[in-house]
């Protein structure tokens, strides 16, 4: 445990002081700014406006972390041999992987948590210039709709772990993960489509079955947005909460068990 | 009972589809307690690749590599060894502390122990006064420095040290000879590669001269005392077994 622990907490460091995410940390102050002047421009729903951009923004710079910082702290390790210094402990494969993921992950905690915090300024100051009776919001699925924007970036903490695990360079990882991201948050939208058959479309089988094969292997991202219960005060029912989050462990210990046994053939030259 | 034992090993890397490359031909060699070996031979001969095998960083195609008797595979071994690659890389925004910590703690050191270890490691290597900086802002020269304390900060009794000299000045060069006699005057057993023949005379007790995967030649160098300046000998050997491959 100690071995997996000093891995991640030198991943986390090494993750928190590259510069990049000051440059993250600006773009999304600035559109925390951007977002309380819009506001101004709408006549009605301004905090449901509010609550939408402030969480996309959260979820927008975790991303950039995770693909922009995340993929190097595995890449940097194998294309230029840090690992070397790890692997040449008593470190264990499996435990450099498992260490790298949950440095990761501590590192998205980090980003989430702090621009959760500061996301709730835009909504405080459109709650209270713009008011209206009838608005509904609630604090608490605010909130919860942060958590579900860190539970995401895990599930991305772990593909980005998995394709460094075989991948040859940080790139290849990058393009990966980056397309399963993209795959992950339209699948479902893609099989309702398809499912519903409103515009009576013929759809070949085979595309069917892909789509469906994409929907079974791909992460459900978008089962882990909950902007619109959170700008509309819908209530998020318990079972929900449950089954995406038992999801969430299911689909991360796939990712990183797979990625394990794939790192540990794997030799460095 | 050797400390580091080569057995047997050949190492082929896939160069492409059904092509491969030999970068070890059956190669044995023991190493003994106490002794400083000097792993000699021109670029792409195996060198790193032997080094790489022991610390498990690559597999043997046939043969075995062991430390101290076990398996190089064995996680707990590496306890006992220290290593320093070739070029070494480290995290760009941590700190020597920092790295040191991480080095310590996964060698099973306590807190105290690593703190006084760093202290008196980063005088030794001549960086306390820069411990602060972070290794992005530091000189390759001194990028090597903290390698070696890296290597040593677990107190093992294996020392390898691949190629340890280079990017040093002759200032850091002169460090890296005396901490390597201040190590066998420990009783450590050190394995280093280098190409600077001069201070491989200086400290080795044997060394191995390697070309293209095979181990040409072992000579006692502090028994059999040198009738030839040894950059001779490493050519003709070099030259005996066909050149060098690149």
């Amino acid at each position: 445990m100690t071995a997996v622990w000093s891995v991640a907490l030198i991943t986390f460091k090494e993750g928190i002081k590259n510069r990049i995410i000051f440059g993250i940390f600006i773009i999304a102050l600035l559109l925390f700014a951007a977002t309380t002047i819009l506001t101004t421009l709408f006549m009605r729903d301004i905090v449901k406006v509010a609550v939408d951009l402030s969480l996309s923004t959260v979820s927008f710079a975790g991303l950039l972390t995770l693909l922009f910082i995340g993929v190097n702290l595995f890449g940097k390790d194998l294309d230029k041999r840090t690992i070397y210094m790890v692997i040449s402990r008593p470190v264990s494969r499996s435990q450099y992987l498992i260490g790298k993921f949950l440095g990761i992950v501590l590192l998205s905690f980090v980003v989430v948590a702090f621009l959760g915090i500061l996301s709730a300024i835009p909504v405080i100051l459109s709650k209270r210039f713009y008011y209206y009776p009838e608005a509904r919001f609630d604090w608490w699925i605010y909130f919860i709709a942060v958590i579900y924007i860190f539970i995401k970036l895990a599930i991305v903490s772990a593909i980005i772990t998995l394709f460094a695990s075989f991948t040859s360079n940080s790139f290849i990882a990058l393009v990966l993960s980056l397309v399963a991201y993209i795959i992950g948050q339209s699948t479902e939208s893609v099989r309702g489509l398809l499912a519903s058959q409103v515009e009576k479309i013929d759809v070949s089988p085979i595309l069917s079955y892909m789509v469906e094969i994409a929907y079974y292997v791909f992460p459900n991202i978008s089962a882990f947005d909950l902007k619109t219960q959170a700008a509309h005060g819908l209530s998020i029912n318990p079972s929900y909460i449950i089954w995406t989050a038992l999801y969430a462990i299911f689909y991360m210990t796939i990712a990183v068990v797979i990625g394990t046994l794939a790192f540990k053939r794997r030799e460095f030259p | 009972m050797a400390i580091i034992s080569f057995n047997n090993i050949t190492k082929n890397y896939k160069t492409g589809f059904r092509k491969k490359k030999t970068a070890l031909r059956d190669f044995s060699l023991d190493i003994h307690e106490g002794e400083v070996f000097g792993f000699l031979g021109p670029n792409g001969a195996g060198k790193s690749t032997a080094i790489k095998l022991l610390l498990n960083l690559i597999f043997p195609t046939t043969g075995k590599a062991e430390i101290l008797g076990r398996r190089v595979a064995d996680r707990e071994i590496k306890k006992l060894i220290g290593y320093l690659p070739e070029n070494p890389y480290f995290y760009d925004y941590l700190n020597p502390i920092e790295l040191l910590s991480f080095a310590g703690k996964t060698s099973g050191m306590d807190s105290l122990k690593i703190r006084k270890k760093t202290e008196s490691l980063l005088n030794t290597v001549g960086l306390w006064s820069e411990r602060k900086r972070a290794i992005r802002s530091y000189s390759k020269g001194m990028v090597q420095r903290v390698g070696l304390a890296l290597a040593l900060i677990h107190d093992p009794k294996v020392v390898i040290l691949d190629e340890p000299m280079t990017g040093l000045d002759p200032i850091g060069r002169k460090q890296v000879i005396d901490l390597i006699l201040k190590l066998k005057s420990e009783g450590k057993t050190v394995f280093f590669s280098s190409h600077i023949l001069e201070d491989i005379e200086r400290v080795c007790d044997r060394i191995g001269i390697l070309v293209n995967g095979r181990l040409v030649r072992i000579m006692d160098i502090k028994s059999e005392s040198l009738t030839r300046p040894l950059e001779e000998i490493f050519i003709e050997e070099v030259e005996k077994a066909g050149g060098a491959r690149e």
